[in-house]
């Protein structure tokens, strides 16, 4: 593997008018990654999707692909190839001729045509179907035709642009590992856009975690969900709860925090952010819900709280507490069993693993 | 309950007279032309007949400006739906803060008045033409001058707003992203405009097409400026309506009618068919054996089917058909009337000369409310009296030498029925037997300007 | 997401091959055949009408002596005014406008039952039989109310037949064919976008007001007319400005003695051979009619771009 090309953006903005939708982009992606971009909705992530492929040029920095400054080329000379968000199917034209329409407009012969069609609706597991419109197709299999599509014009980057938000729960699932499949079968570079951390996760090599413009946290999906490097990446990137409060004391890579209502809690200070907290700093501290466990803990690690709630959700059990103030607390148990966690409004204690903590500057929060 | 059955009383009392409204015209209208009467009425009925088809059939004047308004047509066809089509591009594009500037702008000449854009047309490209400095005489000064090329200009201006309409419509349903992948994909601009959003755009570009191609057919107002010394068939009926009218005008609307009725058919037909066929497709089933497959659940296409087996037979029939009999009776009861008629008259001023010698002559044929008695009254024949009525007999009876429907165009019992009209109506001029055309007096200019100073 | 396009990306968009074609195109269009045409007529109305020789000479000055000549009338002291043109206008005007609020009243029931009833066959049928009329030709449907409007026609054969009047009545010197004739020309440009706006409108809405207990005027007063706003809007200036501009009908059905504005324009043209007053005549033409429907629109709140919708 990484046999692909690499794809590099250097300090790229990009402006409307006024409107700054990304702001100052360096990214470097290994050539046969599969490299995410994640974040909300108006992030700014289909904006450098759309400046890789060429459907707009940076304000200023520079795109490059292979090692080359893709300035002044046009999306029909860059070596990369999108799959969009509908996929954008042509609905006139048959299955087969959508696959091989790149070879088209280069003037391929129909039977040369025809038989690079039937190679790939092979590989895409619909052979026989090249006959057919894409409206008589379903969702999985439209999808299928767009990857086949794109593969076809043997792209050196394949742009992926939320491709599986249309499909259903059990679809998309089955579509991550199918992507993640072909990619490495192809062994292309895979450049992937979603709002869906779950997709950006499991799929991904390298995950970028964007927020109004501008990338908060560049690592691997790990990283990224244990180590955030902001509170915007701790509160987008799966659930977590979250407490405030004044920095006691910074010991190495723990901080300890004085949280109202609660107590001191130690956690681990985020690598990106250690620069940036000294003791007497506001900050704030993440800890995953299922990373808290009923039970008394060490000093630091343990707070008590309210049951409020409590949820039963098959494969696990949310609690809902109230630990004073204004922090709901959520903990997620694995269903081992269990008649139930406790009685509505008892006092409990929880406690959580050296480490599950992250200590990050206090910082904007994802909107639910 | 019973409030409920009168208020759908009153509904469908109101949708009979809107469709009355509608159709009324065109059923009365359509009547006048198989009716032997060479002033178009629906009654009283005299004697059934396809004369007017003939009539209309050779004559020169329509079939001129049918092929002029083809020619306008297609001129104006290609150049407003492409013109059309890339403001409807260029709208969907354009900077929010000047789309509906830019749109006002482009929907403005469906509302100017068509006189406005004809005279407009004229004025600008005469200047032009003295601008680039044609002399009288020059070439250019010929073009800038031609009816045809002003027509096409003039009647573009407004059609391409039309269809501008019909492609805004298609486009809000048009992907961008689709244009975008073929891009992506390596097609050229070109490419992309040729293989997707032209062949998206087609069965808009059909339906502009047809709707420029009759709104240049049918358009006078802006024509009757620019078409100078050419003329189209609105220009020709337009003469012809306001200076006399004749049965074969009624003619011309009903075979326009019936092929409106029969593409309008196809069009359902087809459009029926092919949603029998995307259905048959969908539930898996083989899409049929071609024909059966056709007429199977589609009423538009057996309709289709059977007003043009219909109309086939009319003709072979009209051929055939022969009223001359008829009307040599109706002539004949005509004059008999008018005998006793004038007869009676005679005897009535006989006898009021008599009784008080002063007293005017009464208005004979209205007062006697008769249907006859009307058709011939001076008051009838508005606009150029006499002329259209005795067209038909001047032509050259040598063209259709058959003894078929057409022929008896020129059959006696028609030229003494034309006669007769001085004799029923002293007051109107004689026809002026001139250059043998059957509408020679139409294109007379005194005769133009006196109707239309005095209209 | 925000998305100004400028030129740069117009080309961007569309390539340059295309960009400068579909550019062209709108460009031919806006300038040659809509604005220049438009000015050069405005600039003719303030000239006056030369024999060609002396043009562009020095008795070639701007007057607006066409003008005057429609409030005056040839009459140079200004003492008097040109009443015959006026009462033209005005009467062009003002039938104008009732023609169309007669067209508005006539289609609204049907335009409201098209557009609520979907699916049936009898709709669909009756649709088909409102677009055949349509591509009639506008004479043609001039000549069929000549026809029936005629001394012989139907409609005084049938008054004559129940004894309503014992001699024709002359429809055609008083008008009424005219009115009726202009009324028909244009009638479906009433009824279309009144129905596609009134078929948009979600049932649903209706059967919520019936259901708290509205009446039929007011779920029509509240809700259907706010909602085809636009398409009666539409409508009415489409039928407005078409009858107002009317040339073939007023030819065909008016009156020896009564004229339509349209008339006076095409009689200084082609009659008079004088286009500068010809010019001036359709300016006012243009702008009055304009001014008019600028003025209803802002009564009743409607913008440019409902119309045609």
């Amino acid at each position: 593997m990484g046999s692909g090309v690499a794809v590099n953006l250097e300090n790229v903005w990009i402006k409307f008018g006024d409107f700054v939708a990304v702001r100052d982009a360096n990214v470097s992606i290994n050539g046969g990654d599969f490299f995410s971009f994640l974040g909300p909705s108006g992030c700014g992530k289909t904006t450098i999707l759309r400046a890789v492929s060429g459907f707009l040029s940076p304000s200023q920095g520079r795109v490059l692909i292979g090692g080359k400054d893709m300035a002044g080329i046009g999306p029909n000379r860059r070596p990369t190839a999108l799959i969009f968000q509908n996929l954008a199917l042509f609905p006139l034209m048959k299955v087969w001729e959508n696959i091989t329409f790149s070879m088209e407009v280069k003037g391929a012969s129909a039977a040369e045509r025809r038989k690079r069609a039937d190679e790939l609706l092979d590989m895409i597991a619909l052979g026989g179907q090249g006959d057919k419109l894409p409206s008589e197709l379903s969702g999985g299999q439209k999808q299928r035709v767009a990857i086949a599509r794109a593969l076809c014009a043997s792209p050196d980057v394949l742009l992926l642009d939320e491709p599986l938000s249309a499909l259903d729960l059990k679809l998309r699932q089955h579509m991550r590992t199918e992507l993640r499949a072909i990619q490495q079968r192809v062994g292309i570079t895979f450049i992937y856009i979603t709002h869906d951390q779950g997709e950006a996760l499991t799929m991904s090599d390298n995950v970028a975690v964007m927020k109004a413009g501008v990338i908060d946290q560049i690592g691997t999906g790990r990283d990224v969900y244990d180590l955030p490097s902001t509170a915007f990446v701790a509160s987008f990137v799966g659930e977590n709860n979250m407490f405030r409060g004044k920095i006691l004391r910074i010991d190495g890579d723990s901080a300890q925090v004085d949280v109202a209502g609660i107590g001191p809690l130690v956690g681990r200070i985020s690598p990106a952010a250690s620069a940036q907290l000294d003791a007497g700093d506001e900050a704030m501290i993440f800890i995953r819900p299922e990373a808290l466990a009923p039970g008394e803990g060490e000093a630091g690690r343990t707070l008590n709280a309210t049951v409020v709630n409590e949820e039963f959700e098959g494969n696990a059990f949310t609690v809902y507490l109230d630990a004073g103030g204004n922090a709901e607390i959520r903990m997620s148990l694995a269903n081992t069993g269990q008649h139930r966690i406790a009685e509505r409004g008892s006092r409990m204690a929880l406690h959580f693993p050296a480490g599950k903590a992250v200590v990050v500057p206090v910082g904007e929060l994802a909107s639910e | 309950m019973k409030s409920l059955n009168l208020s759908r009383l009153a509904f469908a009392l109101y949708l009979l007279i809107f469709f009355t409204y509608l159709m009324g015209p065109l059923l009365v209208m359509s009547l006048t032309a198989f009716n032997s009467p060479s002033f178009p009425s629906a009654s009283p009925w005299e004697c059934f007949t396809f004369e007017w088809f003939s009539v209309l059939w050779h004559d020169n004047h329509i079939r001129e400006g049918i092929y002029y308004s083809v020619i306008i047509g297609i001129g104006t066809v290609v150049l407003s739906v492409s013109m059309g089509l890339a403001a409807s591009i260029v709208l969907t594009q354009i900077w929010p803060r000047f789309r509906s500037a830019f749109y006002t702008m482009i929907i403005a000449p469906i509302l100017i008045p068509g006189v406005v854009i004809g005279i407009s047309t004229l004025v600008f490209w005469d200047r032009v033409g003295r601008l680039l400095g044609a002399g009288e005489g020059s070439a250019l000064n010929g073009f800038f001058h031609n009816g045809l090329f002003l027509t096409i200009l003039g009647q573009s201006s407004f059609i391409a707003s039309y269809a501008m309409l019909v492609f805004v419509a298609r486009l809000q349903r048009f992907d961008p992203g689709l244009t975008e992948a073929a891009l992506d994909l390596g097609a050229t601009h070109t490419q992309a405009f040729r293989k997707i959003l032209l062949p998206f755009m087609r069965p808009a570009i059909a339906s502009a097409s047809v709707l420029a191609f009759l709104a240049s057919f049918e358009n006078y107002n802006t024509t009757t400026f620019t078409i100078v010394d050419y003329k189209t068939l609105t220009t020709v009926l337009a003469q012809k309506v306001r200076l006399g009218i004749d049965p074969s005008i009624s003619a011309l609307a009903f075979s326009i009618i019936t092929l409106t009725v029969l593409a309008a058919l196809a069009v359902e037909a087809f459009r029926r068919h092919s949603a029998n066929r995307l259905a048959a497709r969908l539930r898996g089933g083989a899409a049929g054996r071609l024909l059966s497959g056709f007429f199977r659940g589609n009423v538009p296409a057996v309709l289709l089917v059977l007003l043009s087996m219909a109309v086939i037979v009319t003709a072979g029939v009209a051929q055939r058909y022969d009223p001359t009999q008829c009307k040599v009776a109706v002539q004949a009861a005509k004059k008999a009337e008018i005998q006793r008629r004038i007869k009676a008259l005679q005897e009535s001023r006989k006898a009021r000369e008599s009784a008080a010698p002063a007293t005017p002559a009464p208005k004979a044929p209205n007062a006697n409310s008769g249907a006859f008695g009307n058709v011939f009254a001076p008051n009838n024949l508005p606009g150029a009296p006499g002329a259209s009525q005795t067209a038909p007999a001047q032509e050259s009876p040598s063209q259709k030498p058959g003894n078929g429907a057409f022929g008896n165009v020129f059959a006696p019992g028609n030229l003494s029925g034309a006669s007769d009209a001085p004799d029923a109506a002293p007051d109107s001029p004689p026809a002026r037997p001139d250059n043998g055309s059957g509408f020679g007096n139409v294109f007379d200019p005194n005769n133009l300007s006196g109707v239309s100073g005095g209209n | 997401m925000k998305r100004k396009i400028i030129f740069a990306d117009f080309f961007r968009t569309n390539g340059v091959l295309m960009g400068s074609i579909l550019i062209a195109l709108v460009g031919f269009w806006l300038v040659f055949l809509v604005i220049l045409p438009q000015i050069s007529m405005l600039d003719y109305s303030f000239r006056f009408n030369l024999p060609p020789a002396q043009q562009g000479g020095p008795r070639d000055v701007y007057t607006l002596s066409n003008y005057q000549h429609l409030l005056y009338g040839s009459d140079a002291t200004h003492q008097t005014y040109n009443t015959i043109d006026l009462m033209v206008f005005l009467r062009t005007i003002v039938a104008a406008i009732l023609v169309t609020i007669f067209d508005m009243i006539l289609c609204y029931p049907l335009a409201y039952f098209l557009g609520q009833s979907r699916g049936s066959g009898f709709v669909r049928l009756l649709v088909v039989l409102l677009i055949i009329p349509y591509w009639i030709n506008e004479i043609l449907r001039a000549f069929a109310l000549r026809i029936i409007f005629g001394d012989a026609g139907m409609i005084n054969e049938v008054l004559m037949f129940l004894h309503l009047t014992r001699e024709p009545i002359d429809f055609i010197r008083q008008d009424v064919a005219l009115y009726a004739g202009l009324g028909y020309a244009y009638i479906l440009l009433m009824l279309f976008p009144m129905y596609n706006v009134i078929e948009s409108l979600d049932r649903n809405q209706i059967e919520a007001a019936r259901d708290m207990g509205a009446s039929w005027p007011r779920i029509h007063r509240r809700i259907v007319i706010p909602h085809a706003k636009p398409g009666i809007a539409s409508g009415c200036t489409m039928v407005f400005m078409l009858s107002a501009g009317a040339l073939a009908a007023p030819q065909i059905l008016g009156g020896p003695s009564s004229l339509w504005f349209t008339q006076l324009v095409y009689q200084w043209f082609n009659n008079s051979l004088n286009w500068q007053q010809g010019a001036a005549y359709a300016i006012v033409l243009l702008v009055s009619t304009i001014i008019i429907v600028l003025t209803f629109m802002r009564i009743f709140k409607v913008s440019m771009g409902d119309i045609g919708k």
